[in-house]
């Protein structure tokens, strides 16, 4: 049943033709490097490609943007490709890798050291000194930009906007159980509990246990503990025992005044049980407020910042993300590309995409339009921001390694401490071991 | 008598074989398997516990913002027009549908020639062969990610639909010819060799005998093809980087902001998503059973 021999070797060398192939294309791939290059500022005319890195939700404002844009510039075209927010530091790994990096990309702080480890992103600092931008950014997230950055005073994004963490309440709901806002951290407690009646299926808090926990837990411990630093030396705050106190007062809600199912919640299970069950709080940041607006309408929610550690004293809170424009360095139409960068982050287009995002924008020409007065969860985070008696703990966005840290090593952990089967003494210690490595490395590696 | 006839695929008289419904009605007894309601019951309870997310994602899909109601009534269209319209969802569809419907003819057709070489031919490495073919199973996607994004990218590829089209080919194969070549084995060989007595050449033979007694074997490849390709997001994430060459689940995704989701959206969305699939497994599940299990157990 075997084919005729002479078949066979008629084969071979086809078969040995087409292996020799695939081994010199693949070869031939392997010897590009991807971030390629220094680029060229061109001629400031032409096609330019910006990556939005929280495509789909935004597209409708950067499309508004983009067509003021091409109105005053008529020589530039920009084509928008919108990246979903969950894969955008994958999708940027693989065309730096790879090849294909756009001209301009949103990009968060989160993510920000990553990329300029990578040689991805052009410094901004000189560009934005020679434009209309100079001066005109919010201090705060210049200082956040710096510091994500992890090269000193230099900066490799623009930043956009801010945001805040807040405690979101249903005011029909306080006001019929005769709650006050909960503006202390005792009213906050004990309107989780009154709130709460598991048998009804009504919950006075929803926690985030599952993607993104750590950020949320660690934004509650240091907003409870009032420590306003993250370092103390070269070794981290997060374990101290003012921390590790408040983190087992905060897990101590689960079950006991959220549901059960909050153990593997995200953002998008969190929101939703907040705008369309009966949940009294939700701990989040200012971007989800459009949404409870459209589910509940603004006579039914409000947000406020997270109260001070202590009444009147003073209150901390911890450096949320800041997203940003970059300039990639392997464009080759640097000068249009900044353009679009220089009226994207100016005034009237920073406020008109502030509003969209419900975010806090970096361009103080906004801070005074009249949306910002309107929306009152963004003005009274905004405010607390100005207050002297404030105090920002920073993040240490620049650690290579905190993403991987605070999401996939450290989530899981999170969950055993809800579940009772580790201790918050335990995770805060272990998380802690991983950071102070983490800084170490960073340390040593920028000594050399 | 009638276990031979029900084996050679024979019509038997219902009320001969026990388990049916005749058979059941006429007695309770341990012969004639448990009652109806033992059946029924946990079937009822699975297939409530599967629609129920089905029941959620078509309520947010048809329910107006801020309405609470646990009924789909009144409903509004607004959510499809705004993903359909505004998010370029019919442009996702079409290319959604163009990658799956390639897919599946590419790997159908590779699939078919390897499955009947492994089947029928005895050449040397044919069993290195197979355990490559399975170990390359264990080779995730994300894992080959750059080294394809290089090579597309000097085949200028990159932001074209047969970058994903080549790529879900390439990791549905081996599964494909592995359960193409089970099925083919199962297909005696002396139908073929009596049309080639007949005058029929191997190809002739191939078309006139296997390929029709193939279709089960074919309908499971191809339908597995095209469905893993519709669902697929890694891939047209890496290699489609022009919005109007993204597809479903690319746009699904973004509707997954980072501080907030329009769930409205996001569930008409999982509609339009899911609705080409529950069309393809309707018409083809029974052919579907068969051919997986043909190929499962005939290696």
């Amino acid at each position: 049943m075997s084919r005729p021999q002479h078949r066979q070797r008629r084969a071979r060398p086809a078969a040995g033709i087409a292996l020799v192939a695939a081994l010199a294309l693949t070869a031939t791939a392997c010897g590009d490097s991807g971030s390629g290059g220094s680029g060229d500022e061109g001629s400031g005319k032409g096609k330019i490609v910006f990556w939005d890195n929280n495509g789909g939700v935004r597209t409708d404002v950067w499309k508004q943007i983009i067509a003021a844009f091409t109105k005053k510039y008529p020589d530039i075209q920009v084509e928008y490709v919108g990246i979903p927010i969950a894969d955008v530091q994958k999708k940027y790994d693989t065309a730096i890798a790879g090849g294909g990096l756009p001209d301009v990309g949103g990009v968060g702080t989160a993510y920000l050291a990553n990329m300029v480890a990578q040689d991805a992103l052009e410094p901004v600092g000189d560009r934005i000194d020679k434009s209309d931008l100079k001066g005109k950014l919010v201090n705060g997230m210049v200082t956040s930009v710096q510091a994500a950055g992890g090269q000193g005073k230099e900066m490799y994004e623009v930043p956009t906007s801010a945001n805040q963490g807040t405690i979101w309440y249903r005011t029909d709901l306080f006001s019929a159980a005769g709650l006050q806002p909960p503006t202390t951290w005792s009213a906050f407690y004990a309107a989780a509990d009154k709130l709460t009646s598991a048998s009804d299926n009504k919950f006075g808090f929803t926690i985030r246990g599952g993607k993104g926990s750590i950020a949320q837990a660690l934004e509650m411990m240091y907003a409870q503990s009032g420590i306003q630093d993250f370092w103390d030396g070269d070794k981290t705050t997060v374990n101290d025992p003012k921390n590790i106190a408040a983190l087992e007062k905060y897990v101590g809600l689960y079950k006991k005044a959220t549901p059960e199912a909050d153990l593997n919640n995200d953002f998008v299970n969190m929101v939703a049980e907040f705008d369309h069950g009966n949940v009294g709080m939700l701990q989040h940041n200012l971007g989800s407020y459009n949404d409870h607006l459209k589910a509940l309408g603004k006579d039914k929610v409000d947000g406020i910042p997270l109260p001070p550690s202590q009444d009147g004293g003073v209150r901390t809170v911890v450096s949320n993300p800041v997203d940003g424009l970059g300039l990639f360095k392997s464009g080759k139409n640097k000068a249009a590309a900044w353009k679009f960068i220089e009226f994207a982050a100016s005034a009237p287009m920073n406020s008109l995409w502030s509003q969209s995002a419900a975010s806090i924008p970096a361009n103080t020409g906004a801070e005074q339009d009249a949306w910002i007065n309107d929306s009152r969860p963004t003005k009274v985070a905004m405010d607390s921001l100005n207050d002297p008696n404030t105090k920002i703990v920073q993040f240490p966005y620049y650690l290579p390694d905190w993403n991987n840290i605070t999401k996939a090593d450290t989530e899981p952990d999170f969950q055993k401490v809800l579940l009772g089967k580790m201790t918050a003494k335990d995770f805060a210690d272990e998380l802690a071991g991983k950071i102070n490595d983490a800084q170490a490395d960073f340390a040593q590696h920028h000594k050399k | 008598m009638t276990a031979a006839l029900v084996e050679e695929g024979a019509l038997v008289p219902v009320a001969a074989v026990p388990g049916t419904r005749r058979g059941r009605r006429r007695g309770r007894g341990p012969a004639d398997g448990p009652p109806r309601w033992q059946i029924y019951l946990p079937l009822g309870l699975y297939l409530l516990f599967t629609l129920v997310p089905f029941y959620w994602m078509l309520l947010f899909a048809v329910r107006p913002d801020g309405s609470t109601s646990l009924v789909p009534w009144p409903a509004t269209g607004a959510h499809f027009d705004k993903v359909w319209n505004d998010r370029s969802f019919g442009t996702f569809f079409q290319n959604s549908m163009l990658v799956g419907v390639a897919t599946l003819i590419l790997t159908t057709v590779v699939a078919l020639s390897g499955g009947y070489a492994l089947a029928r031919f005895r050449f040397k490495g044919r069993t290195a062969f197979l355990i490559a073919l399975l170990c390359s199973q264990f080779v995730p996607g994300a894992l080959m990610l750059v080294p394809l994004f290089q090579i597309f990218r000097h085949l200028q590829l990159i932001n074209s639909l047969w970058s994903v089209v080549i790529s879900e080919t390439v990791f549905q194969l081996p599964l494909s010819v592995i359960l193409l070549s089970g099925f083919i084995r199962g297909i005696p060989e002396a139908l073929e060799e009596a049309a080639w007595v007949d005058g029929c050449t191997r190809l002739r033979a191939f078309f006139a005998v296997v390929l029709p007694m193939l279709r089960p074997g074919l309908v499971a490849v191809g339908s597995f093809a095209f469905v893993h390709s519709w669902n697929h997001f890694l891939f047209a994430l890496m290699f489609l980087s022009e919005q109007d060459k993204q597809t479903i689940p690319v746009g699904l995704n973004t509707l997954i902001g980072a501080d907030s989701v329009d769930l409205g959206a996001l569930a008409a969305g999982g509609v339009i998503a899911a609705v080409p699939v529950v069309i393809v497994f309707a018409f083809i599940q029974k052919w579907l059973i068969t051919g997986f299990s043909a190929g499962a157990v005939k290696g």
